[in-house]
């Protein structure tokens, strides 16, 4: 199916602005997509910064409660104590320490360790599972062995010792046993000077987190790795401490970007990114000095956040985009047909136009006022049509003319013997419906090839014309004149009330002829011979009618006695007028 | 009258429209973080497609390095066969993976003797005819008496042919230790007091210290032996520096504290890490003899296409194959003395061996790594 210019227009514009509004609506919703994502990492790389502050002022917070309990006098006198601890002094220790406990439910152990005896335990703190328990002199071990011991042994005095985050596999340690704890310790210093034992306090990293992630969205995840790369944290517990259950699970390998931090130059470099893998989410890591700094120890730590919770506003956006693009492109669709249709009337009247040239007034609602194309337009074909109009009527008036002469006679004006004859069935076809009666007169010129060869051809003519005039003259206006050709004429009357209107009218007409005719200097008698037949009685058609004026004129001019002739009378002869 | 016009006739169309025996870390150590594979199918795995198995389709269930791509491709197409790796990281999954069928959708596997003689007991392995596997000619001898191998023989029919091993020797260093130790009994050397370590692990300790004590089996203590063994550990302890589970953390305690002596569990590929960190030291397997995994190849009984199977067995036993080991792993090969630090050759070697009851072992040393001092253990 063919379309038309009003309908491709529509269909054209209305796209445009579909089209347009929908592009603009579309590239809007990911710029504004891209812009969340981009301000969500960016807040999402400060929220593990703060996590990152915040998890390192926890640990200086254990520190200090470290150092305070390290300069009581008591606690250095139990550690430097050879054999058995002083019992009073020890009881009080365990109090402190169990007050200690009870205010920092992240605390799963408060130990004081001496040097001697292997590392022996000398005064230690557990939290049970129905509160905090003092552990009796038989249930202490030797820890010299362990790290944490001997590594916070060789620290000066007043400083701090950081253990790996562990799993706590130690026995017999009540709450804290499997649980993912680093033990704070610093050492206390004997009488001598020198590093006695040391106040260990074995935290509960994951309470920690639980503290300081409160603050963080729901939907946020924390993650955590040592300085290769193992999980620590993992929203996943399954495969946080990976390696302790000997299937190592590790950051650079599930965020292959994180890859930089571990690396000797990553101290600083904090990552952000954007995951595409399963529903999406963005993630932000940063690596932080653990520990000792000699011991170039970090973690990193990360946060990531589904993309869905991210681009909520976006998706709100979105709505409201979609709705004004619905919006517009309706209005579009309005203006597409008003343009349209603006554009199409000029040329629906232009059609029309051209289809009235002819018309009489012509159209006068052509657009020829305005100053655009269709202006110009318009004006041209206006002055085209004024020319088609002008070159047409010219064409007619011609047209008339030389129907004109086709039935004149161009000397005497009279209608000649072909449009008499259509005049004369014409009058037969009327008066044989209304049965009224005609009558033919036939005229011949008595004298004309005399004047003709006497006179010359401008006598003849002249006294045709005159013949003509003199023949209108005694014509009623109803009855109709006309040249046969030569000196014959014949008359048409059509309006006979009586039979004695023919009679008088060709009496009139023999006068009229025999009057005298001032040719030049010569004045002359022309004469007539006249001729009549008549409808119905002489003749039916055209031609005989003709036939039997002519026969009757004959007769008049043979008998030379009578100026005219009926036909019927030469029927019963005798008979004269 | 109808007015159209071509130049608005636009196409619209353009508008709308493991730890058992500490291989897992070995292994992670070789071969980089990247061996954390609970599964690395190649040439596109399908499990437990049992029914539709061509025949000259093998399917090989092996460890990280023991069947590489190149070494897989030359077999391939040496016996215009298809071969299928489907690699294990522990010995956990290797079991998961024998038990994923019934019979085993495997062909052949490689397991140590302590796991052959488990699946040997469960009836998964087919019997072989070393015959058909020539190579075996070229292992050194103490690989082709088999019978003295625990485990891969039963009932005087061969199960699993030797592949490869490790040992766990005694690494120390040279600066500080002048002599060449010829006992772990070095361990408990008060000398070394605070400056040794030792592997966290109940299974390994309990067999060296009773090797250490001299007792012939040390896979099956007697309860006497056990308290021996226990308060002979105890001692071990107070001599320690620390315990050690991973191998960059057993080079980084060495190095940090200085340490002069340690039971290497990850035998000789522990070397060339200190080497590295700049430590000059030295590997003795020691008199009494020291632990060492050895692992096998076997058939299982759900084979398709032994004579392949067997082929595959013998291929893996071609110098050229059996010699990547060395180069590629730092393991060492059945075939002959391949690397520097394979002077434990003709030395005595335990394979291990399901131990007595792992249960009381492990325990014990949970108790004894806590610091129980030994006042609490029953003499």
């Amino acid at each position: 199916m063919k379309l038309g210019l009003t309908s491709q227009l529509i269909i054209l514009l209305a796209t445009i602005g579909v089209v347009s509004s929908g592009a603009t609506g579309y590239y809007a919703y990911r710029a504004n997509r891209t812009m969340l994502v981009n301000e969500a990492q960016q807040s999402l790389l400060t929220s593990t910064r703060l996590l990152d502050q915040r998890f390192s002022s926890a640990l200086h917070d254990v520190a200090e409660d470290a150092l305070v309990l390290a300069v009581m006098p008591s606690a250095r006198k139990i550690s430097e104590s050879v054999e058995h601890a002083p019992p009073d002094g020890r009881e009080r220790l365990e109090q402190v320490f169990m007050s200690f406990m009870q205010y920092h439910s992240d605390y799963l152990q408060l130990r004081l360790i001496s040097r001697a005896h292997y590392g022996l335990e000398r005064v230690r703190v557990d939290r049970g599972p129905n509160g905090v328990i003092a552990v009796p002199e038989a249930g202490l071990q030797e820890k010299g062995h362990f790290a944490y011991v001997f590594d916070t042994l060789a620290v000066p005095a007043g400083h701090i010792y950081l253990s790996p985050i562990v799993i706590n596999h130690e026995a017999g340690t009540h709450a804290a046993s499997g649980r993912p704890i680093v033990r704070v310790g610093t050492p206390l210093v004997g009488a001598n000077g020198a590093n006695v034992g040391v106040l260990v306090i074995d935290v509960d990293l994951t309470r920690v987190f639980a503290r300081l992630a409160r603050d963080l969205p729901q939907r946020d995840q924390v993650y955590m790795a040592n300085q290769w790369g193992d999980f620590l944290i993992h929203p996943d517990p399954a495969l946080a401490f990976g390696f302790d259950r000997g299937q190592r699970v590790l950051m650079q390998e599930t965020f292959p970007e994180t890859k930089p931090l571990f690396d000797e130059s990553g101290a600083q470099m904090t990552i952000s990114g954007y995951e595409h893998r399963r529903d999406g989410r963005i993630y932000a890591f940063a690596r932080t000095p653990f520990g000792a700094v000699e011991g170039n120890r970090f973690v990193v730590l990360g946060l990531a956040r589904p993309l869905t919770a991210v681009l909520v506003p976006a998706d709100a956006l979105g709505g409201r985009i979609t709705r004004m693009v619905i919006v517009f492109s309706v209005f579009a669709l309005v203006l597409a047909i008003l343009f349209a249709r603006a554009l199409t009337k000029p040329l629906h009247t232009l059609a029309s136009a051209a289809l009235r040239v002819f018309d009489h007034p012509p159209d006068a609602r052509l657009p020829t006022e305005r100053s655009d194309e269709i202006g110009i337009l318009a004006r041209c074909f206006d002055s085209m049509c004024r020319e088609i109009r002008l070159q047409m009527s010219e064409l007619h008036s011609k047209q008339r003319e030389l129907a004109h002469l086709a039935g004149h006679d161009a000397l005497t004006g009279l209608p000649n013997r072909m449009l008499f004859m259509e005049k004369l069935a014409a009058a037969i076809d009327t008066a044989t419906r209304t049965g009224q009666r005609l009558a033919v007169i036939f005229i011949d010129l008595d004298r004309f090839k005399q004047i003709n060869d006497q006179l010359g051809h401008w006598a003849g003519d002249r006294a045709l014309t005159v013949v003509a005039e003199r023949l209108a003259s005694v014509l009623r206006a109803s009855d109709m004149a006309a040249r046969l050709g030569g000196d014959e004429f014949i008359v048409l009357i059509v309006d006979m009330q009586s039979a004695g209107v023919v009679e008088e009218i060709a009496m009139r007409i023999a006068e009229a002829m025999n009057e005298d005719l001032q040719l030049g200097d010569q004045r002359l008698k022309i004469g007539a011979s006249v001729g009549i037949s008549e409808f119905p009685a002489d003749g039916l058609t055209a031609e005989e009618l003709l036939l039997k004026a002519d026969a009757a004129m004959y007769a008049a001019k043979s008998s030379r006695c009578g100026m005219h002739r009926r036909y019927q009378e030469l029927a019963s002869p005798g008979a004269v007028s | 009258m109808r007015i159209s016009s071509n130049w608005l006739r636009i196409d619209l169309r353009g508008f709308i429209g493991r730890i058992t025996s500490g291989r897992l870390p070995t292994r992670v150590l070789l071969r980089g973080i990247a061996a954390f594979v609970a599964l690395v199918p190649i040439s596109g795995i399908s499990l437990g497609a049992s029914d539709a198995v061509p025949q000259n389709l093998l399917r090989v269930l092996a460890w990280p390095g023991y069947a590489d791509a190149d070494v897989v491709k030359q077999f391939e197409t040496r016996f215009h066969a298809k071969v299928q790796v489907t690699f294990v990281d522990s010995d956990e999954t290797l079991w998961e993976q024998m038990h994923r069928g019934s019979p085993p959708a495997f062909d052949v596997l490689a397991a140590n003797t302590a796991e052959i003689q488990r699946y040997t007991q469960h009836n998964l392995l087919a019997p072989l005819d070393v015959s058909k596997i020539p190579n075996t000619r070229l292992q050194l001898p103490m690989f082709r008496q088999r019978s003295t191998i625990g485990g891969i023989e039963h009932d005087g029919t061969v199960y699993a042919i030797p592949f490869t091993y490790s040992s766990m020797g005694l690494i120390y260093d040279r600066k500080q230790v002048s002599v060449e130790p010829r006992s772990m009994l070095e361990l408990w050397n008060p000398q070394y007091r605070g400056r040794t370590l030792d592997f966290n692990s109940a299974q390994h300790n309990f067999s060296f210290a009773a090797l250490a004590l001299g007792y012939r089996d040390p896979f099956h203590l007697t309860p006497a032996q056990m308290r021996t063994v226990t308060h002979k550990l105890i001692e071990l302890r107070r001599n320690l520096l620390t315990l050690y589970t991973l191998p960059e953390e057993a080079t980084a305690l060495f190095v940090e504290h200085h340490a002069a002596m340690m039971f290497g569990n990850y035998g000789t590929q522990q070397i060339e890490l200190l080497r590295r960190a700049g430590v000059d030291v030295g590997y003795v397997i020691p008199d009494e003899g020291a632990l060492a995994w050895l692992d096998c190849w076997a058939i299982t009984r759900g084979a398709r296409n032994r004579a392949l199977a067997l082929s595959w067995i013998n291929y893996m036993l071609e110098p050229e194959v059996s010699g990547l080991l060395p180069q590629r792993q730092g393991l060492a090969s059945t075939l002959g003395p391949a690397s520097g630090h394979a002077a434990d050759n003709g030395k005595h070697l335990f394979w291990i061996q399901p131990v007595e009851d792992i249960a009381q072992r492990e325990s014990l040393w949970r108790r004894i790594v806590s610091g129980e001092p030994p006042e609490r253990f029953p003499r």
